[in-house]
């Protein structure tokens, strides 16, 4: 089911444009990653999404209707450039974000205790902001944007500074939203995390959409024609493979052919008399793919 | 313009701002300091002033040469003279305030010793046992005309000195000559001013200046606290939205709530702050000044009631008015200084009634007064002040047009109010005119 649906967004800001046209949909209880450059134009859709600016152009659904401002309540924000009021307690602020998302200010309250504790930093309730660390400011704003449990919620390089013991804390927290059903955009930098964590992705690179799907479609689509094979044995010549790299230890890496598919090399390696432990066609690291569409853009 | 969200999400900013305002520091301590030193600063003002004020009435010695025993000065003679309004020393002393009459506002005093010769008087005013003589010529009751020797230093009570002379003079002049009574009024022609006023229906009202000075005093005061509330409530507002624009907790505000709401709750919120302040500071003044309660209860001033009604919506709407306008402006500066100075216009416009006050006061229903009515920038201080000189002069449909006037402009103002604040929210930088006009005709 559709969440969320760009419909030929368009923006510029002066004689730059930002977005050009871009169209693609977020589906309901998934994580999907938006990614893309520093200025590629997320942070403009993102902020189009919020109706913090309007498109010059293009359509902008959510929960299946025209984007209203009335869908704050059920969407959850935190930007990349995030801040807090420093002179007032973490309760506090936790307790008026969530009252601005609609709860009551009792219902907020309660659950920033809650989700203070769920970020392992129920000490810090009575702090006030300015004596928190960067990482405990970084978790107190993710769990200010969750405690509301916005059905959608673009989450903006959520994991920034954060040690690798709270990265997984927060990827935790995403991964249990989609066991719940809720829908997570996604925006960062980390391609392992994309690969980790994402279902589908949206690449933009100077305003347009670049790649756009499932995550290992999206590898599978970007990979070169290579497989990695482990074997007993020499590999025999086969005409499906161009090269064979020995990494060693009965690994190779094979480069297919113009032409050939995986499937076909591996019926030649077998019917040629290989012994053929395992057989993976390599998928292209999401940061390759990154950097190919980044590259290629320019 | 809001619907029940819309008024949900403005009380939870206006709560959340107000709560905020007054657990500020700098707010208790402007709040309950202010008046702590105020009283001081009276203190200060007050210690020499005391000093003078008993210096003054420490009689000032003054000679009298009249080689032709015009004035017949046998000793040495005291003249003094009253500075208060009969109707308002009356006032006092029934308000149980009459002691204060004998020792603060009360009465200077001259003596005039006589003294034989010039020369002699010279040597007195040079050896400064007295501040001046006075030279009563043989032909004075032709010509009218004394001469005044004084020190050569400043002397501020010159004038003063002069009328007690005058006084002695008349008391002199006819002692002995008339009877008791016509010669009080020679000496004293208007000892008491009975004052009345005469409305256009022909309705004799109090006209005392005790009841002229509350006319004025009411919308003054009104004006005053309009312009402190809106200028010192701007100052948190365009002090908030500053730190959320360098916090960068602005995007966050903006994906929960609209520009339109985030302004109106703001202003909500430290407009109560603001408003609670200065009626934290009534209330003091009130208490410290309890004695004015009963003056005013007892005087037969005719209060100002329309206008005091007035007031309060006035105060409201007018606030609403310009303080949008100054969020507004204000949230387009980069940094608190800078927001200052853009939102500067509106400072100025509201002291505008102020400044023409001179005008004001002489026609209060003038072509000016009545310009200023209509304009929303003018209309709060100005209805106050009309209704409250002359009510009659003031028409219903002038007061019901101007509230229409107000009303309209205050919806205007949030609107545009609005716009600019969301167009400065979301400029890091203080934006150029063009790309005002076009965010603005974006967003609309």
């Amino acid at each position: 089911m559709v969440i969320l649906a760009f419909d030929n967004i368009a923006k510029s800001y002066g004689d730059t444009p930002a977005l050009r046209g871009v169209s693609f949909d977020v589906h309901a209880g998934e994580i999907f990653g938006l990614l893309g450059p520093n200025g590629a134009g997320k942070s403009t859709l993102i902020r189009i999404l919020m109706d913090i600016i309007r498109p010059d152009s293009g359509e902008v659904r959510v929960f299946g209707e025209p984007r209203r401002r009335e869908h704050l309540d059920r969407l959850g924000y935190l930007p990349e450039e995030r801040g807090l009021y420093t002179k007032l307690t973490v309760t506090d602020v936790m307790t008026y974000f969530g009252a601005l998302k609609g709860l009551s200010r009792a219902e907020a309250r309660r659950r920033s205790v809650e989700w203070l504790a769920r970020v392992e930093l129920p000490h810090v309730a009575g702090w006030k902001i300015d004596r928190l660390s960067k990482g405990m400011s970084q978790k107190v704003q993710i769990a200010a944007v969750l405690l509301s449990d916005p059905e959608l919620c673009v989450l903006d390089e959520p994991t920034t500074g954060l040690d690798p013991v709270n990265v997984r804390l927060v990827q935790d927290l995403l991964l249990e939203r989609r066991r719940h059903g809720r829908t997570t955009i996604l925006s960062t930098h980390q391609m392992n995390q994309v690969e980790a964590l994402c279902d589908r992705v949206a690449m933009i690179n100077r305003g347009r959409l670049m790649v756009y799907g499932e995550v290992d479609e999206v590898r599978r689509d970007h990979s070169l024609p290579e497989v990695r094979v482990h074997a007993r044995g020499p590999l025999p010549a086969v005409p499906a493979v161009a090269s064979a790299i020995d990494d060693g230890e009965g690994s190779w890496r094979l480069m297919l052919a113009d032409g050939s598919a995986p499937s076909d090399a591996l019926a030649t390696l077998v019917r040629a008399g290989a012994t053929i432990d395992r057989f993976e066609p390599m998928l292209a690291p999401m940061e390759d793919i990154f950097l190919r569409v980044v590259r290629e853009g320019h | 313009m809001w619907r029940t969200k819309g008024w949900r999400k403005i009380w939870t900013i206006a709560t959340f701002e107000f709560l905020t305002a007054v657990r500020r520091p700098g707010y208790l301590i402007t709040t309950f300091g202010m008046p702590l030193f105020m009283a001081g600063y009276a203190g200060i003002v007050a210690i020499p002033a005391y000093f003078a004020s008993r210096s003054v009435r420490e009689p000032a010695v003054y000679g009298v040469v009249d080689p032709g025993s015009v004035l017949r000065l046998q000793n040495e003679v005291r003249s003094s003279q009253s500075q208060l309004p009969e109707e308002v020393k009356r006032a006092l002393e029934t308000a149980g305030r009459g002691g204060s009459v004998d020792t603060g506002f009360m009465e200077s005093s001259s003596v005039f010793r006589p003294y034989t010769s010039d020369t002699e008087a010279r040597a007195a005013l040079a050896e400064r046992k007295i501040k001046g003589y006075f030279v009563v010529p043989f032909d004075y009751i032709a010509r009218g005309v004394v001469d005044v020797y004084t020190q050569d230093t400043f002397n501020i009570s010159a004038p003063e000195s002069r009328n007690a002379f005058s006084s002695l003079i008349r008391e002199r002049l006819v002692n002995g000559r008339l009877d008791e009574l016509t010669s009080a009024r020679v000496v004293s022609p208007l000892k008491e001013t009975r004052r009345f006023s005469v409305t256009k229906t022909g309705q004799i009202t109090d006209g005392g200046q005790a009841a002229g000075f509350v006319r004025i005093a009411v919308p003054l005061i009104f004006t005053v606290l309009f312009l402190m509330s809106v200028l010192m409530t701007s100052g948190y507002l365009m002090q908030g939205t500053a730190t959320e624009k360098e916090n960068k907790v602005v995007d966050v505000l903006l994906a929960s709530a609209n520009p339109d709401e985030i302004l109106a709750g703001k202003l909500l919120g430290l407009g109560g702050a603001g408003l609670l302040q200065i009626a934290v500071w009534m209330v003091i003044v009130l208490v410290g000044g309890i004695g004015v309660v009963p003056l005013l209860m007892t005087s037969q001033i005719e209060m100002p009631w329309v206008a005091l009604a007035l007031a309060i919506p006035l105060f409201l709407i007018a606030f609403l008015f310009f303080g949008s306008l100054m969020l507004g402006t204000g949230s387009l500066g980069s940094n608190m200084r800078e927001a200052q100075q853009l939102a500067m216009v509106w400072s100025l416009t509201a002291a505008l009634p102020m400044m023409m006050m001179a005008v004001l006061l002489r026609e209060p229903h003038g072509t000016v007064a009545r310009v200023m009515t209509w304009l929303p920038f003018s209309a709060g201080p100005l209805i106050m002040f009309r209704a409250s000189t002359d009510l009659d002069s003031l028409a219903w449909w002038e007061v019901v047009g101007s509230f229409a006037v107000l009303l309209l402009s205050t919806w205007l103002a949030i609107r545009v109010g609005a716009r600019l604040f969301r167009i400065g929210l979301l400029s890091a930088s203080r934006p150029k005119l063009a790309e005002i006009l076009r965010q603005a005709r974006l967003s609309s």
